[in-house]
Protein backbone atom coordinates (compact mmCIF):
# COMPACT_ATOMS: atom_id res chain seq x y z
CA UNK A 1 0.00 0.00 0.00
CA UNK A 2 2.31 2.41 1.38
CA UNK A 3 5.99 2.93 -0.09
CA UNK A 4 7.45 5.27 2.92
CA UNK A 5 11.33 5.57 2.14
CA UNK A 6 10.36 6.51 -1.44
CA UNK A 7 7.39 8.68 -0.89
CA UNK A 8 9.85 10.06 1.41
CA UNK A 9 12.34 11.13 -1.56
CA UNK A 10 9.30 12.21 -3.66
CA UNK A 11 8.50 14.65 -1.03
CA UNK A 12 12.15 16.08 -0.79
CA UNK A 13 11.67 16.56 -4.40
CA UNK A 14 8.31 18.50 -3.87
CA UNK A 15 9.99 20.21 -1.17
CA UNK A 16 12.44 21.88 -3.53
CA UNK A 17 9.83 22.70 -5.87
CA UNK A 18 9.57 19.41 -8.59
CA UNK A 19 5.55 19.52 -9.50
CA UNK A 20 6.69 16.39 -11.20
CA UNK A 21 7.42 15.04 -7.85
CA UNK A 22 3.94 16.32 -6.68
CA UNK A 23 2.38 14.18 -9.77
CA UNK A 24 3.84 11.48 -8.83
CA UNK A 25 2.69 11.54 -5.42
CA UNK A 26 -0.81 12.27 -6.47
CA UNK A 27 -0.75 9.48 -8.71
CA UNK A 28 -0.10 6.61 -5.89
CA UNK A 29 -1.97 8.33 -3.28
CA UNK A 30 -4.84 10.21 -5.12
CA UNK A 31 -7.01 7.00 -5.60
CA UNK A 32 -7.22 5.89 -2.06
CA UNK A 33 -7.31 9.30 -0.96
CA UNK A 34 -10.53 9.65 -3.73
CA UNK A 35 -11.90 6.91 -2.00
CA UNK A 36 -11.43 7.96 1.38
CA UNK A 37 -13.42 11.95 0.66
CA UNK A 38 -16.38 9.87 -1.65
CA UNK A 39 -17.42 7.67 1.54
CA UNK A 40 -16.64 10.82 4.01
CA UNK A 41 -18.46 13.27 1.97
CA UNK A 42 -20.57 11.24 -0.23
CA UNK A 43 -20.91 13.98 -2.98
CA UNK A 44 -18.98 13.83 -6.16
CA UNK A 45 -18.04 17.21 -6.36
CA UNK A 46 -16.96 17.66 -2.76
CA UNK A 47 -14.52 15.17 -3.19
CA UNK A 48 -13.06 16.44 -5.93
CA UNK A 49 -12.73 19.96 -4.30
CA UNK A 50 -11.00 18.44 -1.11
CA UNK A 51 -8.95 16.50 -3.16
CA UNK A 52 -7.90 18.88 -4.82
CA UNK A 53 -7.04 21.33 -2.00
CA UNK A 54 -5.12 18.46 -0.37
CA UNK A 55 -2.94 18.54 -3.31
CA UNK A 56 -2.22 22.04 -3.40
CA UNK A 57 -1.95 22.35 0.50
CA UNK A 58 0.62 19.27 0.48
CA UNK A 59 2.73 21.26 -2.37
CA UNK A 60 2.99 24.37 -0.09
CA UNK A 61 2.95 22.77 2.96
CA UNK A 62 5.68 20.21 2.58
CA UNK A 63 8.28 21.69 3.94
CA UNK A 64 6.41 21.35 7.58
CA UNK A 65 6.11 18.05 6.87
CA UNK A 66 7.98 15.29 9.34
CA UNK A 67 8.65 11.67 8.73
CA UNK A 68 9.01 11.51 12.65
CA UNK A 69 4.92 11.78 13.42
CA UNK A 70 3.96 9.33 10.37
CA UNK A 71 4.43 8.52 6.88
CA UNK A 72 3.93 10.99 3.94
CA UNK A 73 0.66 9.19 3.11
CA UNK A 74 -0.92 9.65 6.50
CA UNK A 75 0.21 13.10 6.24
CA UNK A 76 -1.82 12.89 3.61
CA UNK A 77 -4.95 11.33 4.64
CA UNK A 78 -4.51 13.82 7.68
CA UNK A 79 -4.55 16.57 5.77
CA UNK A 80 -7.75 15.45 3.19
CA UNK A 81 -9.61 14.39 6.26
CA UNK A 82 -9.19 17.95 8.31
CA UNK A 83 -10.70 19.29 5.04
CA UNK A 84 -13.11 17.12 4.74
CA UNK A 85 -14.29 17.35 8.86
CA UNK A 86 -14.59 21.06 7.90
CA UNK A 87 -16.80 20.25 5.48
CA UNK A 88 -19.05 18.68 7.03
CA UNK A 89 -19.54 20.09 10.30
CA UNK A 90 -20.40 22.91 8.09
CA UNK A 91 -23.17 20.79 6.19
CA UNK A 92 -24.82 20.91 9.45
CA UNK A 93 -25.29 24.42 9.09
CA UNK A 94 -25.69 24.22 5.55
CA UNK A 95 -28.33 21.55 6.10
CA UNK A 96 -30.44 23.78 8.51
CA UNK A 97 -30.61 26.28 5.70
CA UNK A 98 -31.67 24.67 2.99
CA UNK A 99 -34.22 22.98 5.30
CA UNK A 100 -35.84 26.05 5.84
CA UNK A 101 -35.73 27.00 2.26
CA UNK A 102 -37.43 23.69 1.00
CA UNK A 103 -40.28 25.04 2.82
CA UNK A 104 -40.34 27.79 0.27
CA UNK A 105 -39.19 26.01 -2.62
CA UNK A 106 -41.03 23.10 -4.34
CA UNK A 107 -38.83 20.96 -4.84
CA UNK A 108 -34.84 20.20 -4.54
CA UNK A 109 -32.82 18.20 -7.34
CA UNK A 110 -32.01 14.79 -5.61
CA UNK A 111 -28.44 14.59 -4.06
CA UNK A 112 -25.80 11.81 -5.77
CA UNK A 113 -26.32 8.54 -4.48
CA UNK A 114 -23.21 7.68 -2.10
CA UNK A 115 -20.96 5.68 -4.61
CA UNK A 116 -20.13 1.83 -3.97
CA UNK A 117 -17.15 0.84 -1.34
CA UNK A 118 -15.90 -2.12 -0.03
CA UNK A 119 -14.11 -2.43 2.80
CA UNK A 120 -11.85 -5.06 2.57
CA UNK A 121 -12.06 -8.21 5.57
CA UNK A 122 -8.85 -7.39 7.71
CA UNK A 123 -10.03 -3.93 8.77
CA UNK A 124 -13.72 -5.31 8.87
CA UNK A 125 -11.83 -8.71 10.97
CA UNK A 126 -10.52 -6.03 13.38
CA UNK A 127 -12.97 -3.64 13.97
CA UNK A 128 -15.31 -6.78 14.54
CA UNK A 129 -13.34 -7.65 17.40
CA UNK A 130 -14.01 -4.47 18.89
CA UNK A 131 -16.80 -3.74 21.58
CA UNK A 132 -19.38 -2.22 19.39
CA UNK A 133 -19.52 0.94 21.69
CA UNK A 134 -15.68 1.32 20.67
CA UNK A 135 -16.32 0.60 16.58
CA UNK A 136 -19.51 3.34 17.34
CA UNK A 137 -17.43 5.70 19.12
CA UNK A 138 -14.27 5.60 16.44
CA UNK A 139 -17.03 4.76 13.03
CA UNK A 140 -18.96 8.28 13.97
CA UNK A 141 -15.36 10.26 14.25
CA UNK A 142 -13.70 8.59 11.24
CA UNK A 143 -16.76 8.76 8.82
CA UNK A 144 -18.85 11.33 9.86
CA UNK A 145 -16.55 13.88 11.32
CA UNK A 146 -17.91 14.26 14.66
CA UNK A 147 -16.17 15.59 17.40
CA UNK A 148 -16.19 13.54 20.74
CA UNK A 149 -18.37 16.29 21.86
CA UNK A 150 -20.74 15.53 19.25
CA UNK A 151 -20.25 11.84 19.80
CA UNK A 152 -21.40 11.83 23.49
CA UNK A 153 -24.54 14.09 22.13
CA UNK A 154 -25.26 12.13 19.28
CA UNK A 155 -25.16 8.35 21.62
CA UNK A 156 -26.19 10.22 24.83
CA UNK A 157 -23.29 8.39 26.32
CA UNK A 158 -20.94 10.64 28.81
CA UNK A 159 -18.11 12.80 27.02
CA UNK A 160 -15.93 11.21 29.43
CA UNK A 161 -16.91 7.49 28.54
CA UNK A 162 -16.61 8.33 24.78
CA UNK A 163 -12.93 9.80 25.13
CA UNK A 164 -11.91 6.51 26.96
CA UNK A 165 -14.24 4.55 23.89
CA UNK A 166 -12.08 6.04 21.18
CA UNK A 167 -8.78 6.19 23.00
CA UNK A 168 -8.92 2.39 24.09
CA UNK A 169 -10.40 1.47 19.98
CA UNK A 170 -7.55 3.03 18.36
CA UNK A 171 -5.07 1.49 20.60
CA UNK A 172 -6.74 -1.80 19.95
CA UNK A 173 -6.95 -1.29 16.13
CA UNK A 174 -3.48 0.17 16.04
CA UNK A 175 -1.91 -3.94 17.71
CA UNK A 176 -4.79 -5.96 15.57
CA UNK A 177 -3.61 -4.34 12.55
CA UNK A 178 -0.12 -3.65 12.85
CA UNK A 179 0.00 -7.74 13.75
CA UNK B 1 -0.34 20.45 28.55
CA UNK B 2 1.97 17.50 29.56
CA UNK B 3 3.36 14.66 27.82
CA UNK B 4 0.34 11.90 29.96
CA UNK B 5 -1.67 15.07 28.74
CA UNK B 6 -0.96 14.40 24.61
CA UNK B 7 -0.76 10.80 25.18
CA UNK B 8 -4.23 10.65 26.52
CA UNK B 9 -5.85 12.83 23.55
CA UNK B 10 -3.10 11.89 20.65
CA UNK B 11 -5.47 9.17 19.47
CA UNK B 12 -8.52 11.20 19.69
CA UNK B 13 -6.55 13.72 17.97
CA UNK B 14 -5.68 11.74 14.70
CA UNK B 15 -8.87 10.77 14.55
CA UNK B 16 -9.93 14.10 14.01
CA UNK B 17 -12.50 13.80 17.01
CA UNK B 18 -11.23 16.70 19.16
CA UNK B 19 -12.96 20.00 19.40
CA UNK B 20 -10.84 22.78 17.58
CA UNK B 21 -9.48 24.21 21.06
CA UNK B 22 -8.94 20.99 22.25
CA UNK B 23 -6.53 20.57 19.08
CA UNK B 24 -4.34 23.86 18.93
CA UNK B 25 -3.41 22.38 22.42
CA UNK B 26 -2.24 19.77 21.41
CA UNK B 27 -0.30 21.69 18.63
CA UNK B 28 0.94 23.76 20.56
CA UNK B 29 2.35 21.13 22.72
CA UNK B 30 4.33 19.72 20.38
CA UNK B 31 5.66 23.43 18.64
CA UNK B 32 6.69 24.71 21.76
CA UNK B 33 7.36 22.36 24.69
CA UNK B 34 9.73 19.90 22.79
CA UNK B 35 11.54 17.94 22.42
CA UNK B 36 9.08 15.04 22.22
CA UNK B 37 10.28 11.69 21.06
CA UNK B 38 7.24 9.89 22.96
CA UNK B 39 4.66 12.14 21.76
CA UNK B 40 5.91 12.26 18.20
CA UNK B 41 5.86 8.44 18.27
CA UNK B 42 2.72 7.92 19.81
CA UNK B 43 0.89 10.71 17.22
CA UNK B 44 3.13 8.67 14.28
CA UNK B 45 1.04 5.60 15.61
CA UNK B 46 -2.01 6.81 15.62
CA UNK B 47 -1.66 8.93 12.55
CA UNK B 48 -0.73 5.31 10.70
CA UNK B 49 -3.73 3.36 12.45
CA UNK B 50 -6.02 6.57 11.08
CA UNK B 51 -4.69 5.86 7.45
CA UNK B 52 -5.34 2.05 7.91
CA UNK B 53 -8.63 2.58 7.91
CA UNK B 54 -9.04 4.42 4.54
CA UNK B 55 -6.37 1.83 3.69
CA UNK B 56 -9.15 -0.85 3.11
CA UNK B 57 -11.29 0.99 0.81
CA UNK B 58 -11.35 0.49 -2.74
CA UNK B 59 -9.54 2.94 -4.39
CA UNK B 60 -10.93 5.08 -7.06
CA UNK B 61 -9.85 7.06 -9.67
CA UNK B 62 -10.23 10.67 -9.72
CA UNK B 63 -11.27 12.31 -13.17
CA UNK B 64 -8.28 14.19 -14.68
CA UNK B 65 -9.88 17.53 -14.39
CA UNK B 66 -8.81 17.36 -10.68
CA UNK B 67 -5.13 16.85 -11.73
CA UNK B 68 -5.16 19.48 -14.64
CA UNK B 69 -7.07 21.80 -11.12
CA UNK B 70 -3.93 21.43 -9.12
CA UNK B 71 -1.74 21.65 -11.73
CA UNK B 72 -3.17 24.79 -12.87
CA UNK B 73 -3.48 26.24 -9.57
CA UNK B 74 0.50 25.63 -8.85
CA UNK B 75 1.24 27.10 -11.63
CA UNK B 76 -0.02 30.48 -10.70
CA UNK B 77 0.65 29.93 -7.40
CA UNK B 78 -2.76 30.41 -6.05
CA UNK B 79 -5.33 28.05 -4.07
CA UNK B 80 -7.72 25.95 -5.45
CA UNK B 81 -10.31 28.47 -7.63
CA UNK B 82 -13.67 27.18 -5.99
CA UNK B 83 -11.72 28.01 -2.85
CA UNK B 84 -10.70 31.73 -3.06
CA UNK B 85 -10.83 33.76 -1.40
CA UNK B 86 -10.98 32.40 1.82
CA UNK B 87 -13.44 34.61 2.59
CA UNK B 88 -16.17 36.14 0.50
CA UNK B 89 -15.25 39.33 -0.81
CA UNK B 90 -17.03 42.31 0.01
CA UNK B 91 -19.77 42.62 -2.79
CA UNK B 92 -21.73 45.97 -1.47
CA UNK B 93 -19.59 48.36 -3.61
CA UNK B 94 -20.26 50.82 -5.76
CA UNK B 95 -21.72 49.25 -9.12
CA UNK B 96 -19.19 51.65 -11.07
CA UNK B 97 -16.96 54.37 -10.47
CA UNK B 98 -17.47 56.13 -13.95
CA UNK B 99 -20.15 54.63 -16.21
CA UNK B 100 -19.24 53.03 -19.47
CA UNK B 101 -19.33 55.04 -22.58
CA UNK B 102 -22.37 53.03 -23.65
CA UNK B 103 -24.35 53.87 -21.24
CA UNK B 104 -27.67 56.74 -21.26
CA UNK B 105 -28.31 57.97 -17.72
CA UNK B 106 -31.62 59.15 -17.95
CA UNK B 107 -32.14 62.85 -18.31
CA UNK B 108 -34.50 62.72 -15.03
CA UNK B 109 -31.34 61.59 -12.61
CA UNK B 110 -29.59 65.07 -14.18
CA UNK B 111 -32.61 66.75 -12.64
CA UNK B 112 -32.60 65.03 -9.46
CA UNK B 113 -28.50 65.78 -9.20
CA UNK B 114 -29.48 69.66 -10.72
CA UNK B 115 -31.78 69.63 -7.69
CA UNK B 116 -28.86 68.25 -4.82
CA UNK B 117 -26.28 70.58 -6.26
CA UNK B 118 -28.92 73.61 -5.90
CA UNK B 119 -29.62 72.24 -1.73
CA UNK B 120 -25.81 71.68 -1.74
CA UNK B 121 -24.73 75.33 -2.83
CA UNK B 122 -27.88 76.85 -0.90
CA UNK B 123 -26.12 75.08 2.07
CA UNK B 124 -22.84 77.00 0.84
CA UNK B 125 -24.14 79.97 0.69
CA UNK B 126 -25.58 79.95 4.29
CA UNK B 127 -21.80 79.02 5.38
CA UNK B 128 -20.76 81.88 3.72
CA UNK B 129 -23.26 84.05 4.99
CA UNK B 130 -22.70 83.34 8.28
CA UNK B 131 -19.47 84.42 8.08
CA UNK B 132 -17.47 81.48 9.52
CA UNK B 133 -13.68 81.20 9.52
CA UNK B 134 -12.17 80.17 6.26
CA UNK B 135 -11.07 76.47 7.74
CA UNK B 136 -15.22 76.00 8.37
CA UNK B 137 -15.69 77.08 5.24
CA UNK B 138 -13.07 75.04 3.50
CA UNK B 139 -14.43 72.00 5.55
CA UNK B 140 -18.00 72.44 4.49
CA UNK B 141 -17.06 72.48 1.11
CA UNK B 142 -15.16 68.98 0.84
CA UNK B 143 -18.41 67.99 2.93
CA UNK B 144 -20.79 69.28 0.34
CA UNK B 145 -18.33 67.55 -2.61
CA UNK B 146 -18.73 64.08 -0.27
CA UNK B 147 -21.86 64.29 -0.60
CA UNK B 148 -22.51 65.04 -4.19
CA UNK B 149 -20.55 61.84 -4.92
CA UNK B 150 -23.12 59.90 -3.01
CA UNK B 151 -25.71 61.56 -4.66
CA UNK B 152 -23.92 60.67 -8.12
CA UNK B 153 -23.66 57.27 -6.88
CA UNK B 154 -26.52 57.10 -5.58
CA UNK B 155 -28.80 57.75 -8.97
CA UNK B 156 -25.96 55.62 -10.80
CA UNK B 157 -27.03 52.43 -8.74
CA UNK B 158 -30.59 53.74 -9.51
CA UNK B 159 -29.74 53.83 -13.11
CA UNK B 160 -28.13 49.98 -12.59
CA UNK B 161 -31.29 48.52 -10.82
CA UNK B 162 -34.06 49.84 -13.39
CA UNK B 163 -31.51 48.81 -16.71
CA UNK B 164 -31.86 45.33 -15.01
CA UNK B 165 -35.57 45.34 -14.10
CA UNK B 166 -36.16 46.29 -17.49
CA UNK B 167 -33.62 43.13 -18.97
CA UNK B 168 -35.94 40.14 -20.58
CA UNK B 169 -36.12 37.18 -17.72
CA UNK B 170 -35.41 39.48 -14.67
CA UNK B 171 -37.34 38.81 -11.48
CA UNK B 172 -38.07 40.50 -8.23
CA UNK B 173 -37.01 37.96 -5.03
CA UNK B 174 -38.65 39.43 -2.60
CA UNK B 175 -36.79 38.03 0.69
CA UNK B 176 -39.30 37.26 3.81
CA UNK B 177 -38.12 37.80 7.01
CA UNK B 178 -37.87 34.59 9.61
CA UNK B 179 -38.50 34.44 13.22
CA UNK B 180 -35.08 35.26 13.65
CA UNK B 181 -35.46 38.87 12.34
CA UNK B 182 -36.27 40.07 15.95
CA UNK B 183 -36.27 43.82 17.35
CA UNK B 184 -35.31 46.34 14.64
CA UNK B 185 -34.39 43.80 11.85
CA UNK B 186 -38.25 42.91 11.51
CA UNK B 187 -39.09 46.37 10.01
CA UNK B 188 -36.00 45.50 7.18
CA UNK B 189 -36.92 44.83 3.79
CA UNK B 190 -35.03 43.26 0.86
CA UNK B 191 -35.13 41.96 -2.67
CA UNK B 192 -33.01 40.57 -4.81
CA UNK B 193 -33.45 41.81 -8.92
CA UNK B 194 -32.14 38.57 -10.45
CA UNK B 195 -31.60 38.23 -14.18
CA UNK B 196 -30.59 34.21 -14.64
CA UNK B 197 -27.99 35.09 -17.35
CA UNK B 198 -26.10 35.59 -14.56
CA UNK B 199 -26.11 38.80 -13.12
CA UNK B 200 -28.04 40.14 -9.43
CA UNK B 201 -28.29 43.08 -7.22
CA UNK B 202 -29.58 43.19 -3.85
CA UNK B 203 -31.59 46.52 -2.11
CA UNK B 204 -32.07 46.75 1.32
CA UNK B 205 -34.04 48.86 3.71
CA UNK B 206 -33.71 49.84 7.45
CA UNK B 207 -30.84 47.20 8.17
CA UNK B 208 -29.57 48.14 11.06
CA UNK B 209 -25.98 48.46 11.55
CA UNK B 210 -24.13 45.35 13.14
CA UNK B 211 -20.85 46.27 14.86
CA UNK B 212 -18.97 43.37 15.62
CA UNK B 213 -20.78 41.81 12.07
CA UNK B 214 -21.57 41.42 9.15
CA UNK B 215 -24.51 40.68 6.93
CA UNK B 216 -24.45 37.88 4.49
CA UNK B 217 -25.69 37.17 1.13
CA UNK B 218 -26.16 32.93 0.26
CA UNK B 219 -27.60 31.41 -2.48
CA UNK B 220 -28.80 28.20 -2.28
CA UNK B 221 -28.71 25.80 -5.11
CA UNK B 222 -29.43 21.78 -5.43
CA UNK B 223 -29.18 21.53 -1.91
CA UNK B 224 -25.81 23.26 -0.95
CA UNK B 225 -24.91 26.63 -0.04
CA UNK B 226 -23.15 29.33 -1.84
CA UNK B 227 -21.92 32.42 -0.82
CA UNK B 228 -22.65 36.14 -2.12
CA UNK B 229 -21.02 38.28 -0.79
CA UNK B 230 -21.18 40.48 2.07
CA UNK B 231 -24.08 43.51 3.05
CA UNK B 232 -22.98 46.06 4.69
CA UNK B 233 -25.71 48.99 5.47
CA UNK B 234 -25.15 52.85 4.92
CA UNK B 235 -25.20 55.02 7.63
CA UNK B 236 -28.89 55.37 6.73
CA UNK B 237 -29.47 51.29 6.76
CA UNK B 238 -29.91 51.20 3.02
CA UNK B 239 -27.89 48.42 1.43
CA UNK B 240 -26.94 48.22 -2.00
CA UNK B 241 -25.35 45.26 -3.38
CA UNK B 242 -23.87 43.74 -6.60
CA UNK B 243 -23.69 40.14 -6.27
CA UNK B 244 -20.46 38.55 -8.00
CA UNK B 245 -21.60 37.26 -11.23
CA UNK B 246 -19.37 33.49 -10.72
CA UNK B 247 -21.86 32.58 -7.98
CA UNK B 248 -24.28 31.89 -10.66
CA UNK B 249 -22.56 29.60 -12.73
CA UNK B 250 -23.02 26.75 -10.84
CA UNK B 251 -26.71 27.08 -11.95
CA UNK B 252 -30.14 28.69 -11.35
CA UNK B 253 -30.86 29.15 -7.80
CA UNK B 254 -33.67 28.18 -6.33
CA UNK B 255 -33.41 30.43 -3.38
CA UNK B 256 -31.68 33.62 -1.91
CA UNK B 257 -31.30 34.08 2.32
CA UNK B 258 -29.82 36.30 4.73
CA UNK B 259 -27.97 35.72 7.37
CA UNK B 260 -25.75 37.35 9.99
CA UNK B 261 -22.03 36.15 10.67
CA UNK B 262 -19.17 37.03 12.32
CA UNK B 263 -16.92 39.76 10.56
CA UNK B 264 -16.21 39.09 7.12
CA UNK B 265 -18.88 36.21 6.85
CA UNK B 266 -18.57 32.68 6.24
CA UNK B 267 -17.29 30.29 3.58
CA UNK B 268 -19.52 27.74 2.79
CA UNK B 269 -22.58 28.14 4.96
CA UNK B 270 -24.42 30.27 7.24
CA UNK B 271 -23.38 29.64 10.65
CA UNK B 272 -25.10 32.60 12.41
CA UNK B 273 -29.07 33.21 12.18
CA UNK B 274 -30.79 33.38 8.68
CA UNK B 275 -33.00 36.18 8.48
CA UNK B 276 -34.07 36.59 5.24
CA UNK B 277 -35.40 34.15 2.79
CA UNK B 278 -36.92 34.10 -0.54
CA UNK B 279 -37.82 31.56 -3.47
CA UNK B 280 -36.80 31.82 -6.81
CA UNK B 281 -38.89 31.22 -9.56
CA UNK B 282 -37.88 28.14 -11.77
CA UNK B 283 -36.58 29.20 -15.54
Amino acid sequence: MTRPAEDGTVLESVRRGDARALEELYRRHSPRLYALLLRMLRETADAEEILQETFVDAWRRAREYAASRGSVEAWLITIARSRAIDRIRNRGARLRLVKQSEQLAPAQPPQPEPPDVHAQTRLRRAMGTLPPEQRRAIELAYWDGMSQTEISRETGDPLGTVKTRVRLGLQRLAELLAG
Amino acid sequence: MTHQEFLDQVDAYALGALEPTEANALEQHLATEGPHPLCEAALARASETVATLAADLKPVSPPPRVWEAISQSIAQGQEPAPRKPSAPEPVARPSRATPPPARRIPAWTYGLAAAAVLALVYSGVTVRESRHSAAMASAAAAECRKELAESRIDLLRKEDAIQLLLEPGTQLVSLKPTKDAQGPLAQSTGVVIFNPRGRALFLGKSFPGQPTRDYELWLIRGGKTVAAGLLPPGPDGRVFADVRPEVFTGGHPQNFAISIEQKGGERDAPKGPVIFLGAVAAP
